[in-house]
């Protein structure tokens, strides 16, 4: 009898499973936008470049398993191009969501073509797959439809320099420091965490120029004058790759040398600023140290060589830098296949929970990946290091802080 | 006060050599050139070319870029303005026209050379100069920051400048000490009296369209020491800046601006000095201020009646 019943069950078992593979989707519909063009294609092209190349390779293995219909499903990438506008933006996200019905929402790379996906995608209650808008206002305990996936939520992301500055700066002769940002959410969420730490740290650290230019500056000689005047011990410039081409290169036209100058680009797009600004201009400046030169051990997905040489066998023509925004893009490629292996449905608040429950457990060539409870990574952070050459004359990075990364001194003042 | 005032006299003469062939275009046709950014940008590219390509000093590229762009003018001319003059409202059809052209070369240029940014090493323009530098100014025979009142400037800026003044100078002499400049001054004061008496008006107008494109790849040339980087998209906003220092100076008048881009110049800097978040507002706010103040631009009167 219970043999009867067991044979009963198993065989109702396949039929429903075999209902459950016959109502799976032909192709998972991820959506998203790239800027091929504009001042944000150059942290754009690389992020979904990176994405296709992980679609290519998945599609060539049968697709990604999705847990939900418990089979290999292809992936359709519908990707539309935004040119950096923030209008177009906006319309394309609305049609990815009401018009093409994508089953994933991936928002363009950098906060400020992010910003109008994060309403859009509240209003019609879809989860968002920030890949790099690391905007404060974008996080919220009221707004669970968004998590950030590859870089640190813009509150916590700057607080290694300014941690070096309030420990380690005042024993180097630091006292007065001179913060540029460019006033767009990104580099404007992080000047007010470096004034806040500074603040709060209670260091004898005094601010002595504080300004805003706008994100589409592509001059700043007199600004680097009046920043001389002040005679500051360290200088903050945040800005996107353009702007710190841009001030970089004119602080060495002017032959100004400051003592300690910190931006966040050649770090995070090294090939692409010393292709820019030249080894020599690179020289002595502070910044973030990406992934590619820390070695994450990984639980998931190719590693960071591997990666790179899949990298450049794609893209061979190398009119796409490889740098931290393509890690960037593999790393958001990695959560989404991961979420969709353990979601046990494509509803949204089913693919929130599954993003959430690899926090803390889902460690990639980024480093862990972890959220906090509004969906603001704070896993995979840069420590603070500095650009020296080696001896033939090309850069590496110094890891400088936090102390228990560290791989060198800081070199301060700057010969 | 006096750093930034320098800085804009500098930055504000290369911004008349921005604008100044788009004036020109304007001038003798009455049609907006929306591409003449664009054209910028390509000439940007051919000081790329020039450097990396045949190793040479990005300020060969300013006789290249202006022959082939001259050339190239011409032959657009005679593809596309006389369509466009037969038009019932040419000026209105060359927005669209050139608006869509732009689109065109951006497209075109971002699939051939890719989004990145590029720049030139500041200190390889005009290097072959630094040796006369030296021996006029003193100092060491390389291309450094340039001292003005004991205050250091970017020497491609010093360079750009000059030869901004030595373009504007050679378009004043063109329209005033020549036969054809002579004819197109006539062109652009009263089109149809300039037809009837006869004056080949095509053959002036290409003329002017050839140098006004000519004009805006010299420009180009120095557009990757002036801004930094440059990118195919970078043509929009050097489209929208010549277009402020145009109406400026005053449309039409190609001398006004020359003193359109000082004013820009200066004030830019200026504002970068006591209000720079609001430095990107700086094109918009003087082109209202000068519209509801002095519509003609700030030389109209005088030579457009003249």
């Amino acid at each position: 009898m219970i043999g009867k019943a067991s044979a009963a069950l198993a065989a109702m078992m396949m039929l429903a499973t075999q209902a459950y593979a016959a109502d799976a989707p032909s192709e998972i519909k991820i959506g998203t936008l790239y800027a091929s063009s504009g001042r944000y294609a150059s942290i754009s092209m690389p992020v979904h470049s990176a994405i296709k190349l992980w679609v290519d390779q998945k599609n060539a293995e049968g697709g990604v398993y999705v847990k939900a219909f418990d089979k290999k499903i292809p992936i359709k990438l519908v990707a539309y191009d935004d040119q950096s506008n923030t209008a177009t933006a906006a319309t394309l996200y609305n049609q990815l969501v009401t018009q093409d019905k994508v089953d994933l929402l991936v928002a363009d790379s950098g906060s400020v073509l992010t910003a109008p996906a994060v309403t859009i995608a509240r209003d019609h209650k879809m989860f968002l797959f920030d890949q790099t808008g690391t905007g404060a206002s974008f996080f919220s305990k009221d707004n669970p439809y968004i998590a950030l996936m590859a870089d640190p939520v813009s509150t916590i992301w700057p607080k290694p320099v300014a941690d070096f500055i309030t420990h380690d700066g005042p024993g180097l002769g630091i006292k007065k420091v001179a913060l540029l940002y460019s006033t767009n959410e990104f580099t404007g969420t992080q000047a007010n965490a470096v004034r806040k730490f500074i603040k709060e740290s209670g260091a004898p650290i005094e601010i002595v120029y504080d300004q805003g230019v706008p994100t589409e500056t592509t001059n700043y000689t007199v600004i680097i004058n009046n920043i001389q005047a002040k005679q500051p011990d360290a200088v903050i410039h945040l800005g996107y790759a353009p702007n710190d081409i841009a001030f970089l290169r004119n602080v060495q036209d002017v032959g100004v040398k400051f003592k300690m100058l910190f931006c966040i680009y050649p770090g995070l797009e090294t090939e692409l600023l010393e292709k820019n600004v030249g080894a020599k201009g690179l020289q002595h400046v502070f910044t973030y140290v990406p992934p590619q030169e820390l070695e994450y051990p990984v639980n998931f997905g190719m590693k960071m060589a591997d990666f790179r040489k899949a990298w450049d066998e794609k893209y061979k023509d190398g009119k796409i830098e490889f740098g931290f925004n393509s890690v960037a893009g593999y790393t958001t490629a990695l959560v989404i296949e991961k979420t969709l292996s353990v979601a046990t449905s494509l509803d949204q608040m089913e693919l929130r929970k599954a993003v959430f429950s690899l926090s803390g457990n889902l460690k990639t060539l980024d480093g862990t990946f972890a959220l906090d409870e509004m969906g603001g990574q704070i896993g995979e952070l840069t420590p603070l290091g500095q650009l020296e050459l080696n001896e033939h004359g090309h850069i590496k990075f110094v890891s400088i802080y936090p102390h228990e990364t560290a791989t060198g001194k800081p070199v301060y003042p700057r010969p | 006060m006096l750093y930034p005032l320098i800085a804009g006299v500098l930055f504000g003469l290369y911004f008349s050599l921005v604008g100044i062939g788009l004036n020109l275009v304007f001038g003798v046709m009455r049609i907006v050139n929306l591409a003449h950014g664009d054209f910028l940008m390509l000439g940007a590219f051919v000081a790329f070319g020039v450097y990396t390509a045949a190793g040479l000093d990005p300020l060969v590229g300013v006789p290249i870029a202006f022959a082939l762009f001259c050339v190239a003018g011409l032959l657009l001319y005679w593809i596309l303005v006389p369509r466009l003059q037969r038009a019932r409202d040419p000026e209105m059809l060359s927005f669209i026209l050139f608006f869509g052209f732009s689109q065109v070369i951006e497209a075109l240029t971002t699939i051939v050379f890719g989004t990145s940014e590029r720049s030139i090493p500041s200190r390889e323009l005009a290097n072959s100069l630094s040796g006369v530098r030296a021996a006029i100014f003193g100092g060491e025979a390389t291309n450094g920051p340039f001292q003005i009142f004991g205050l250091s400037f970017p020497a491609s800026w010093v360079v750009a400048a000059t030869v901004s003044v030595i373009a504007i100078g050679c378009v004043y002499l063109y329209l005033y000490r020549t036969r054809l400049g002579t004819l197109t001054r006539a062109v652009m004061s009263r089109r149809e009296e300039a037809i009837a008496t006869g004056i080949n008006v095509d053959r002036v107008s290409a003329a002017a369209f050839g140098i006004g494109l000519g004009l805006a790849a010299v420009a180009g040339v120095f557009a990757p020491f002036m801004f930094g980087s440059f990118t195919p998209a970078f043509g929009i906003d050097a489209t929208v800046t010549s277009f402020v220092v145009v109406v400026l100076g005053s449309l039409g008048n190609p001398l006004g601006t020359a003193l359109g881009g000082v004013v820009y110049g200066v004030s830019y800097m200026l504002v970068q000095t006591y209000l720079s978040s609001w430095a990107d507002l700086l094109p918009y706010v003087l082109l209202i201020a000068i519209l509801l103040l002095r519509p003609s631009g700030l030389l109209g009167r005088r030579v457009r009646v003249a």
